[in-house]
């Protein structure tokens, strides 16, 4: 979190990710052309400048599937959580990867059009009257525009500016981008390769990506959450005492379907919102560090009693009122507004 | 329309779109930054950064620029956000069952798959298709 907009907050974790992943595409990329070339048919070899556009296609591909699995395994593992913690970096380096396949397309084919190129790239088959051999091309235009949004909104800026609900809807575009790249490799590589190797990654990846969020769904709907109950009139049984970890929560879904965490922290409990202020984030799978509730995914810090991230920062999340019934933990239904302070309850016979 | 026409008016509004998005991108950093985000006040180096988004979601930040200019709230609610994960629910179900028929679908339409015609001989071939001399 930034006081004050930098083009990138760099640490060291930040720095040996981008490094890593430098690397891996890097290689990936200088492997394709290097092995490329010894293994491909010989009666009908590949340019370079093919096997390049090839390279930076699949890479790009496989980073997409990449980026859509950390999301799922972070929830269903967290030795996962690091991978997420610089996935907007991940994301940003795809769309280049995907942009150096699209300028590579473009050179090769389009380098002496008497038109604009990208004229020319929507003219190059317009054949939307058949099945076989639909145009592949608009596919992938689609996908890179879907992913050139992301990656050029991807800055801090653009959460505090379009708010997080309509940051996080834009960023769900993701999907619609993985779901056109999909189709672009279908309906281009895909038709003619000739052996089944592209086509068994290709479904590979579809498996790998939709099994793990359709995984990550069922693990959020059935896994260990309670379930509040009104008891008494405007309160709601959600959970004892003893269930909750010290400097943890136990996240409690209320029947609107409005998540809420319930954290305990030096003998006392309080209750915030489960969901970021930067992302959504579930704070309720985070610790209590220094004394603020600490986001698992990006590192978002918000004091237990008002929801107020600690100063210079701005964040603030809703709060709710709690108070004991014997070793039952109620709770008020009703959000406080945001950075609302709302007194800790003390729990009996716990050491402050 | 014809189908040649279709790419040049594509390319065309492309164009126009991208030369009011570098207007509006230029009128909101000079003009609109440090009034809606407090956080962008003396911070110069990240500029840069936001051109692209600009030029690319223009109306959508002339909207926000000027609802923000009439004094609404900088951020939304910090509850009531859990729209976004049913959303997120339903299109996993529905990505997870389609993705695979369409990917099956492609794979059946290749020239060389499974609903691809047999080859045959040149000298069996229908009457009418002649070899070559």
């Amino acid at each position: 979190m930034s006081a004050s907009h930098k083009p990138v907050g760099w640490n060291r974790t930040k720095v040996l990710y981008d490094a890593a992943l430098l690397a891996a595409v890097a290689g990936y990329i200088l492997a394709y052309l290097w092995v490329g070339p010894l293994i491909q048919r010989t009666s009908l070899p590949l340019d370079e400048q093919t096997l390049a556009m090839k390279a930076y296609g699949s890479c790009a591909f496989l980073m997409l599937t990449l980026v859509l699995c950390v999301g799922p395994l972070a929830r269903l593992d967290r030795r996962f959580l690091p991978v997420l913690y610089n996935r907007r970096h991940f994301g940003v380096i795809t769309f280049a990867v995907a942009a150096a396949h699209a300028l590579h397309v473009l050179g090769w084919y389009f380098a002496y059009s008497h038109l604009p190129q990208t004229e020319a790239l929507l003219a190059a088959d317009t054949s939307y009257g058949q099945l076989r051999g639909f145009p592949f091309i608009p596919f992938g235009i689609a996908a890179l525009l879907v992913l050139a949004v992301l990656a050029a909104t991807s800055h801090d800026f653009w959460l505090s500016f379009l708010t997080p609900p309509v940051w996080k809807a834009l960023h769900m575009g993701v999907y619609a981008a993985y779901a056109l790249v999909v189709m672009h490799t279908a309906l281009g590589a895909l038709q003619s390769a000739t052996n089944p190797a592209l086509a068994v990654v290709v479904a590979l990846s579809v498996a790998l990506v939709g099994g793990l969020h359709v995984a990550a769904g069922a693990r959020e709907r059935d896994g260990a959450v309670a379930r509040a109950a009104e008891v008494e009139p405007g309160w709601m049984a959600t959970t004892t005492v003893d269930a909750i970890p010290e400097d943890g929560a136990v996240v409690v879904h209320l029947p609107d379907g409005e998540p809420v965490a319930v954290f305990r922290h030096g003998g006392r409990l309080s209750a915030v919102t489960n969901l970021c202020a930067h992302q959504n984030g579930p704070l309720g799978e985070g610790r209590v560090v220094d004394g603020c509730i600490t986001c698992p995914w990006h590192g978002f810090q918000y004091r237990l009693e008002d929801g107020c991230a600690p100063p210079p920062f701005t964040e603030r999340i809703a709060t709710y009122r709690l108070k004991l019934d014997g070793r039952r933990v109620l709770l008020d239904p009703r959000p406080n507004a945001p950075g609302t302070r709302v007194e800790p309850v003390p729990v009996p016979g716990a050491a402050a | 329309m014809t189908p040649e026409l279709v790419p040049h008016l594509v390319h065309q509004a492309a164009v126009a779109y991208s030369a009011v998005g570098a207007v509006v991108a230029a009128a909101f950093l000079l003009f609109g930054l440090d009034r809606v985000d407090p956080a962008a006040r003396g911070a110069y180096a990240f500029r840069p950064l936001l051109v692209p988004g600009l030029v690319l979601l223009w109306p959508l930040v002339a909207l926000r620029w000027l609802a923000l200019a009439r004094g609404r709230g900088l951020r939304g609610p910090a509850a009531g956000q859990t729209r976004h994960r049913r959303a997120h629910a339903r299109i996993w179900i529905g990505l997870a069952t389609a993705l695979p028929v369409l990917l099956l679908a492609a794979l059946a339409l290749r020239q060389e798959g499974p609903l691809e015609a047999a080859p045959v001989r040149l000298p069996d071939a229908p009457a009418g298709v002649r070899s070559a001399p």
